[in-house]
């Protein structure tokens, strides 16, 4: 009866890379909170201040790696409770595709904005 | 543990009647007893309020599920509401089958062992899948709101299709294979005493479905394997017997898409099984298991 | 599945009293991650703002005037902007806590102890999310 599944699919590495990307996330975000509302306050945000933290490059390298890992765990968490609820078909491939878009279109704006502030001319 | 005897043809009911009269002791004590105590309960009642006699009566209030789509009149979906004299010990299912034997021949529900073992009773009792025979009228809270197991289709009253389920089931291959075998043409495939106890618990199923209808999941995606198929392959993928080729096989099986990736570790399975298997551990073991036999590929 | 009786919602969400900690925590943990990813569209929507304002001349960036330290500031300048920061920042606590308790989970630890280590999340995001109202909503008034 396996050949009911399709073989080998590549679920495992999806279920892993979630995993990975929660752990890594779960320390940069909590670092994130701390710097941007208590060693920073929110309401005190100016261009100046992100652009020089952005200048950095680890800081700048670090919220890139925060951006891609963040898209990635939240937009497969959707696919994946849509897959629960039992999408399928061409709709699961419409939506698959709509959200893959969707980061890209975030990835890529992340990158330009940060790009902004660092004073790369890549924006 | 069960009191009643079920009788389920017009014979057998004549038969039992005849059972009653050459055996009236245990019945009578029964009743002496319930009579002594209906009496304290009385005079008790005289002295409070009028209201709570009612609920003090010795009996359990059962509101079960009806549905026949078979006849006209019984195809829109209904409670029913029986009163059964309560003894002690009483299980759901003695309950059911008291109503079904003395009030209505046409109340539907799957039984057998009444020991559970064989599985076929699993309902959803009070909101939750419990197994009927092994579940304490007195442990519930009254009135017992019996109803067939959810996420399946009611084929009559309390029966539900399990075809879904002996699918997903049959879909692991549950039976053991292996192509390695002892030297001697006689000799026997012997398993460690340490093996033996890591799979124990994962033997246990008896196939009621009860964690399969608790699945949130399952209940979404009809493609996914669900707890019990997951707990019968890691039975099987977990024995050393079988080798490395047929484990290989095995885990392929479950790390589909729709395998062992669509638990979402809410533990419901886990809860509700009758026989106390933790399916959730096993599933998180296989879940670890995969990515390590993937992990060598990479 | 039941094509013959649907009994709809009735089995699931209807039955919410019956939920054990697991399915709470699974409805929560899936509650939040959408809240999560919504705010992450809009979060790299408002930073935007910094792509035209990095045109700006110094001395206006200097001053504060340009688009984004505006829409920040404005945006910081409302009640109902520094509400929904504190509703954040308890969605996102309490994201984390679970998520690592599920990463438990994954890895085998603890599952008996599954339900407390759910209590515990709960009760660790509202302590959390308390101590932290006095910053978020200082100079809003």
């Amino acid at each position: 009866m396996a050949q009911r599944y399709s073989s080998f699919d590549k679920g495992g590495r999806m279920w892993l890379l979630q995993r990975v990307t929660a752990a890594f996330l779960l320390v940069v975000l909590a670092f994130h909170f701390f710097l941007l509302h208590f060693v920073h306050h929110a309401d005190e945000v100016s261009f100046l201040m992100s652009a020089g933290r952005m200048e950095t490059m680890s800081y700048y390298s670090l919220m890139v790696l925060f951006l891609l890992t963040a898209t990635f765990h939240g937009v497969n968490g959707v696919y994946n409770a849509l897959v629960n609820q039992g999408l399928t078909g061409t709709k699961r491939t419409v939506i698959k595709w709509t959200l893959v878009a969707a980061s890209v279109v975030l990835v890529v704006q992340g990158i330009r904005t940060a790009n902004a502030w660092a004073g790369i001319p890549l924006y | 543990m069960s009191t009643q005897i079920p009788k389920q043809t017009e014979k057998a009911d004549e038969t039992a009647a005849e059972t009653e009269t050459d055996a009236p002791s245990k019945g009578d004590e029964r009743r002496a007893e319930k009579r002594r105590r209906a009496d304290e309960r009385r005079r008790q009642r005289e002295a409070e309020e009028a209201e709570r006699a009612a609920a003090d009566e010795n009996t359990v209030e059962l509101r079960v599920f009806r549905y026949d789509p078979d006849v006209e009149g019984k195809q829109e979906p209904r409670f029913d509401t029986f009163h059964v004299p309560f003894t002690k010990g009483m299980t759901v299912l003695d309950a059911l089958m008291y109503a079904r034997d003395s009030y209505d021949s046409s109340l539907t529900f799957r039984h057998s062992c009444r020991q559970a073992v064989c599985g076929s009773d699993a309902m959803f009792v009070n909101g939750g899948q419990k197994l009927a025979c092994k579940t304490q009228i007195d442990e519930l809270e009254e009135p017992i709101r019996v109803e067939p197991l959810p996420h399946a289709e009611v084929t009559k009253d309390l029966v539900v299709d399990m075809e879904h389920f002996y699918d997903q089931m049959e879909a692991v291959e549950p039976y053991f294979q292996t192509n390695e075998y002892p030297d001697g043409e006689l000799e026997e495939q012997r398993q460690t005493r340490e093996n033996r106890e890591k799979i124990k618990m994962s033997t246990r199923c008896i196939w009621c479905s009860a964690c399969m209808s608790s699945c949130n999941i399952a209940a979404g995606d009809n493609e996914y394997l669900g707890p019990a198929a997951i707990n019968k392959a890691y039975r099987f993928a977990m024995d050393e017997r079988e080798g490395e080729d047929v484990k290989q096989k095995r885990l392929e099986i479950i790390e589909q898409e729709h395998g062992v990736w669509r638990c979402q570790t809410q533990f419901s399975c886990t809860e509700v099984c009758p026989k106390d298997i933790p399916l959730t551990e096993h599933i998180q073991e296989l879940k670890r298991e995969a990515v390590k036999n993937n992990l060598k590929f990479w | 599945m039941s094509q013959s009786y649907n009994r709809g919602l009735i089995e699931d969400f209807s039955r919410w009293r019956e939920f054990e900690a697991g399915m709470w925590a699974w409805i929560f943990h899936k509650f939040t991650g959408w809240v999560l990813i919504g705010y992450l569209f809009t979060h790299i929507a408002v930073l935007s703002t910094a792509i035209p304002a990095s045109g700006a001349e110094t001395a206006v960036l200097q001053a504060g005037n340009d688009v984004y330290t505006q829409t920040i500031v404005s945006l910081e300048g409302l009640l109902l902007v520094r509400v929904l920061e504190v509703g954040l920042l308890a969605v996102a606590v309490f994201h984390m806590l679970n998520g690592a308790r599920l990463l438990l989970v994954d890895l085998g630890v603890g599952l008996e102890s599954q339900d407390k280590s759910f209590y515990a999340s709960l009760i660790l995001t509202g302590a959390i999310t308390v101590a932290s109202v006095p910053t978020f909503i200082a100079g809003a008034f």
